[in-house]
Order: structure tokens, then C-alpha cells, then sequence
């Protein structure tokens, strides 16, 4: 190939990747602003985040397209096809996260009418920054194209299992306590799970980046701590 | 020289907040905004490896973003604040000015110190407010009591200031630890400077909690290596942790049990929150920013207490947390002291963990980055 060709076909490779951060940045701002709504019960800012997921969808649909464009024209090998297909499964994990991070500032909304105490609040906001955290090492270490990073995170996900068990446990006992507060722990309940479920996509987002760079499947039982559910 | 003189690149090198010059490359390829020039701080702060590298892949906040392309593209001037999650949360302000030739320059502004001030001056109301409120209620039933049937009866009068006496210096001992905790706290994004040999630290510690230690009859179990256990850190803040995690050891132990502390340099990230007890709930109650090539040097203090039960784990370190079904002798605390730990041990730039099983004692370790 001429080396036009291959500057060319290593510029669409680098685009996809720019495309992806790009995504996973949109995705990162919607987890912080649907964690301000719990905290704020901003009507107007989730009207934004219900909008940005519109931007989500269109990324991915978006990075589907180049990708796929790339592996039809390029017919790459090897690295470069994993990086096509990876970018693919990664943009497809963050729109999940971005549907999640909506649900989370919808359902903020519903609490908006009732008084959820202050320390549930703040476990959330806690459960919530890990996870946040945990996406931003996992994205991290996906432009720095470095798969001990991305281990790092695959290895660390028992946290937020044990930080979500305890929130749930908490929940419960606040609803146990005061039927008035049946109501607004339900919605809290889902709120966390939604929590989990990002911090899930995140560690998919870390299993993918290992295969990507190493094109072996990373092990396969990750360490689970969930003693809520058998 | 006139005022006018284009600067020395050298001046742009030395300031100390981050600036980048981006190159714009075409409207449509996002990814082709590339990092034309990082100063020191930039590179330091953004973690940059090479020359050229996509904008994208050391900033993707959308916000950002926005503004450079708005500098570049349409030759507008922008401002941005946004928050940098990581183990110490950074406020950034962000402006955005077009040089003209297809090239932006970027400016960023460390807003932590303004923005932390605010929020732990209201956390601090909240929390002095709220948790004073039942002592302070105590207090004042046990007064009422004596202006009225304890008035002439000089038993119960003694027996009632007691506890009062308690309730009071409870209530000095909260106020203490929360502007401990403050304090620590508004200074936890910068790092300390000073060296501390954590053997010596814990030498000292040990000596000033005898007497605590003779009284509850226990032994500790301290043999310090013989070097390699000095690290970069605050020799207060570090005696502060140790004495805390010494001091809850010794007083969850029963009589003629022994508290066990040990040292350990050169150790991984891994090796540091490797599970020594088999069967023990294990937890990292803070864990530091990725690093490979990080060592660590740890100090572990294991109780023979009654433990903690795995689901109770995640909580220790929050303030004024109280694992259920521990002995009410242990409400002498002030529910600060592990935070005061966490927010310490976060300053450092190191970990906390901790691991226990209902029956079997807790072991907290307390790991600091070794010496650069």
C-alpha cells in the first residue's frame, strides 16, 4: 500500500479512538450531572441529561458506522481489527451507561416530592463517585493504551459490589424504620442498583481493553462479594 | 526591550498553572485537535507522554472541549470550571483564548482551595451541629433534674454530674476531632513535605499509649526492620494515624490478648491488600491512584477484638459510623478517628484497609508511597 493509503488508514484507527474518548467524556459528565440531581433534585439539569442521552445514541450509532467503514475498506489485521472491533463494544458499553445515568436523573425527579435524609443522600453521592472513578481510570487507561490500568480496574470491581451490599442494607433498614420512608428508599434502591450496573459497563469497558491489547480474554471469574443476591 | 517582545518559551515552561497550546487540524475530526506545547505543570497535572498527542486523550470533558474547539473554529474567547474526579478531587477553571493561526491557548486554574473552603465550612456546621445535639440534650435533662427532685438528694446530684462531666468533655473531644478533621482535609490536595521513619513513629506512639496499655492489660507486639521504612509524609499527621489505629486496637482487645504491628517496605499495590486471614472479610476503605511502578511501605495493626462483620466493612471509615453490636463501652469515641485516618492516609498519596471476620479481630493496614 502506498503510503498515503496507510497514513490514511492509521488517521481513521486514531479518529476512532479520538471518537470513543470523546464519547466516554459525554458519558463521564452525565454520571456527574445525574448524581448532582439526586443531590439537588435540579429539574432543569435533568432536562440536560434526559438531552445528552440523545447526543450518547448518536455517538454510538456514529462510531458503529466508522468502524465498521474501516473494517470493510481497510480489511485490517490482527491489533488494528481488535481496535475497530473494540472500539465498537466500548462505544455500545458507554450508551448503556448513558440510558443508566438518564434512569438515575429521572428517578431524582420522582424524589423530588418526598424527604430523603441526608445520610442516604450521601451514601449514594459515595457509591456514585466510586463508580465515577472507576470509569474515568478505565477510560484512562483506554487512550493511554494501557492494559495494567484497565487490569487494575477489572480486579478492583468487588469494591463497588461491597459498597452497593451496604448501601442496600442501609436502605432497608431506613425503610424498615418509617413506612413513610418506603417510598423514597424504593427509589433509592434502583438509583443504587443503576450505580452497580455503570460500575459493571465500566469493567467490561477494562475486559475489552485487555483483549484489544493482548488478544487474550482476561480471566474468567471475577472476584464477586454480592451476598445480597444468592 | 519593549513591553511588547514575544516571551521566552522558557517563562511558559516555569508558570505553575497548566497551559497547552492545541492545534486545530480539520473542523470535522475531533480527534485531530492535537497538544501542540504542554508547560511542566500540564504535563505533570495530564499525565502527557508524547509530543502531539490528541487533546482528547488527556482532557474528554465535553465542556471543555467545546470551548477549545469555540477558540479554534469561531475565534471565541471561553471559560469553563469543571471537577476532576480522582482520589483527591481537583476544581479546575478553564479559559480558552484563540492565538489566530489555527492555534488556541489553554489556561488552567486550580480552584480546589476557594471551592473546598466553602463546602467543609457547611459540612462542618452540619456534622458539629447534628451530632452535639444528643449530648448536649443529655446535658440539659440531667440539669433540669437537678433543679428538681435530684435538688436536695447529694448522691444523685454526685452520680448526675458525672455524667455530665462525661457528656462535656464527649462534646470537647467531638469539637477537637472535627476541626482535625477540617483542617486535615482543606490542606488534603497538597501534598506534604518532610521524610518520617514510620519505626521510630510507631515507637513513640507505643511509648505514649502505655499507660492505656498496662490499664487494659494487654501486650503489643512491635518488632520494627531494621531500615527501608522512611517515607515522604507529615510526622504529626502520620503519629496521628498510628496512635489512632494503636489506640482502637488496644481497646477492642480483651484483657491479656495481644495487639500485633508490623512493618513492611517495598511492597505492590497488590501485595499490600493481598487477604492474610483465610475466611476474613476483606476492604479497601481508600485506595490511591492507579500507579504501576508504585511502592509502598505499610504499617498493619491486628486487634484480638470481636471483629467486624464483612457487610458492616464498607462503612468504617464514614464519620460517626458504628458497626452495629459493638460492646457500648466503645461509645467513649468520637466516631472520627478512622476518617481522621482515611483523610490523612489520602493527603499521603497512599491506602487504607482493613480486614476482619466476625470473632476473629480486625487488621488495619495503612500503606504510604515509598521514598521517591
Amino acid at each position: 500500500m502506498s503510503e498515503h493509503i496507510l497514513r490514511s488508514f492509521d488517521e481513521d484507527l486514531g479518529h476512532l479512538t479520538a471518537e470513543v474518548a470523546r464519547m466516554g467524556g459525554l458519558a463521564e459528565a452525565q454520571i456527574a450531572d445525574a448524581l448532582d440531581c439526586v443531590l439537588r433534585r435540579d429539574v432543569r439539569l435533568a432536562e440536560k441529561v434526559k438531552a445528552g442521552d440523545r447526543t450518547l445514541d448518536e455517538l454510538d450509532a456514529d462510531i458503529e458506522r466508522k468502524a465498521i467503514r474501516v473494517i470493510a475498506l481497510r480489511q485490517p489485521m490482527a491489533d488494528d481489527l481488535r481496535h475497530a472491533v473494540a472500539a465498537m463494544k466500548i462505544s455500545s458499553n458507554l450508551e448503556r451507561i448513558g440510558d443508566l445515568a438518564k434512569n438515575i436523573a429521572k428517578r431524582s425527579l420522582v424524589l423530588a416530592g418526598s424527604e430523603a435524609a441526608t445520610p442516604l443522600s450521601r451514601s449514594i453521592d459515595r457509591l456514585g463517585r466510586l463508580v465515577a472513578a472507576r470509569l474515568k481510570e478505565v477510560l484512562d487507561a483506554y487512550t493511554a493504551s494501557d492494559v495494567d490500568r484497565a487490569v487494575a480496574v477489572w480486579t478492583r470491581d468487588e469494591e463497588i459490589d461491597s459498597h452497593y451490599d451496604s448501601l442496600f442494607r442501609e436502605l432497608l433498614t431506613y425503610m424498615m424504620g418509617d413506612p413513610k420512608m418506603i417510598t423514597p428508599g424504593a427509589h433509592l434502591l434502583f438509583i443504587a442498583k443503576n450505580l452497580e450496573r455503570i460500575g459493571d459497563h465500566a469493567t467490561n469497558i477494562a475486559e475489552i481493553i485487555h483483549y484489544e491489547m493482548t488478544g487474550e480474554p482476561l480471566g474468567a471469574d471475577r472476584p464477586k462479594v454480592d451476598s445480597v443476591t444468592p | 526591550m519593549p513591553l511588547t517582545t514575544p516571551a521566552d518559551p522558557a517563562i511558559l515552561e516555569r508558570l505553575p498553572d497548566p497551559v497547552m497550546v492545541v492545534s486545530a487540524g480539520a473542523r470535522e475530526h475531533p480527534g485531530e485537535r492535537r497538544i501542540a506545547f504542554a508547560n511542566a505543570a500540564a504535563r505533570d497535572t495530564f499525565r502527557l507522554k508524547s509530543e502531539g498527542q490528541p487533546l482528547v486523550s488527556a482532557i474528554r470533558h465535553p465542556k471543555v472541549l467545546e470551548a477549545v474547539e469555540a477558540s479554534l473554529f469561531d475565534d471565541a474567547e471561553h471559560e469553563v470550571a469543571y471537577d476532576a474526579v480522582g482520589a483527591q478531587d481537583r476544581h479546575w477553571l478553564v479559559l480558552s483564548r484563540p492565538l489566530g493561526d489555527g492555534r488556541a491557548v489553554v489556561i488552567f486554574r486550580d480552584q480546589t482551595d476557594a471551592r473546598r473552603s466553602e463546602r467543609l465550612r457547611a459540612d462542618f456546621l452540619a456534622n458539629a451541629s447534628h451530632e452535639l445535639r444528643t449530648p448536649l440534650a443529655s446535658l440539659t435533662g440531667f440539669i433540669e433534674t437537678l433543679r428538681g427532685h435530684a435538688k436536695d438528694d447529694p448522691a444523685a446530684r454526685d452520680h448526675f454530674l458525672t455524667i455530665m462531666h462525661v457528656q462535656a468533655d464527649r462534646m470537647a473531644r467531638l469539637i477537637d476531632d472535627l476541626l482535625s478533621l477540617s483542617r486535615i482535609e482543606l490542606n488534603e490536595h497538597i501534598p506534604p513535605d518532610g521524610e518520617v521513619d514510620l519505626a521510630s513513629a510507631t515507637a513513640d506512639v507505643i511509648s505514649s499509649l502505655a499507660p492505656q496499655i498496662e490499664e487494659r492489660q494487654v501486650t503489643v507486639d512491635f518488632v520494627p526492620p531494621a531500615s527501608g521504612v522512611t517515607v515522604d509524609g507529615d510526622r504529626d499527621q502520620i503519629v496521628q494515624v498510628i496512635q489512632n489505629l494503636v489506640d482502637n486496637a488496644v481497646k477492642y482487645t480483651p484483657p491479656g490478648g495481644t495487639v500485633r504491628i508490623e512493618l513492611a517496605a517495598d511492597q505492590t499495590l497488590d501485595s499490600v491488600t493481598a487477604p492474610r486471614v483465610e475466611g476474613a472479610g476483606r476492604q479497601s476503605l481508600l485506595t490511591p491512584d492507579h500507579d504501576g511502578a508504585a511502592r509502598y511501605v505499610a504499617i498493619r495493626v491486628a486487634d484480638e477484638g470481636p471483629g467486624v462483620a464483612r457487610q458492616h466493612l464498607p462503612r468504617l471509615s464514614e464519620r460517626f459510623y458504628r458497626a452495629p453490636g459493638q460492646k457500648s463501652g466503645e461509645r467513649s469515641g468520637t466516631g472520627l478517628g478512622l476518617a481522621i485516618v482515611k483523610h490523612i492516609m489520602n493527603r499521603h498519596r497512599g491506602g487504607l484497609a482493613v480486614e476482619s471476620a466476625e470473632g476473629q479481630g480486625a487488621a488495619f493496614t495503612a500503606f504510604f508511597p515509598a521514598l521517591s
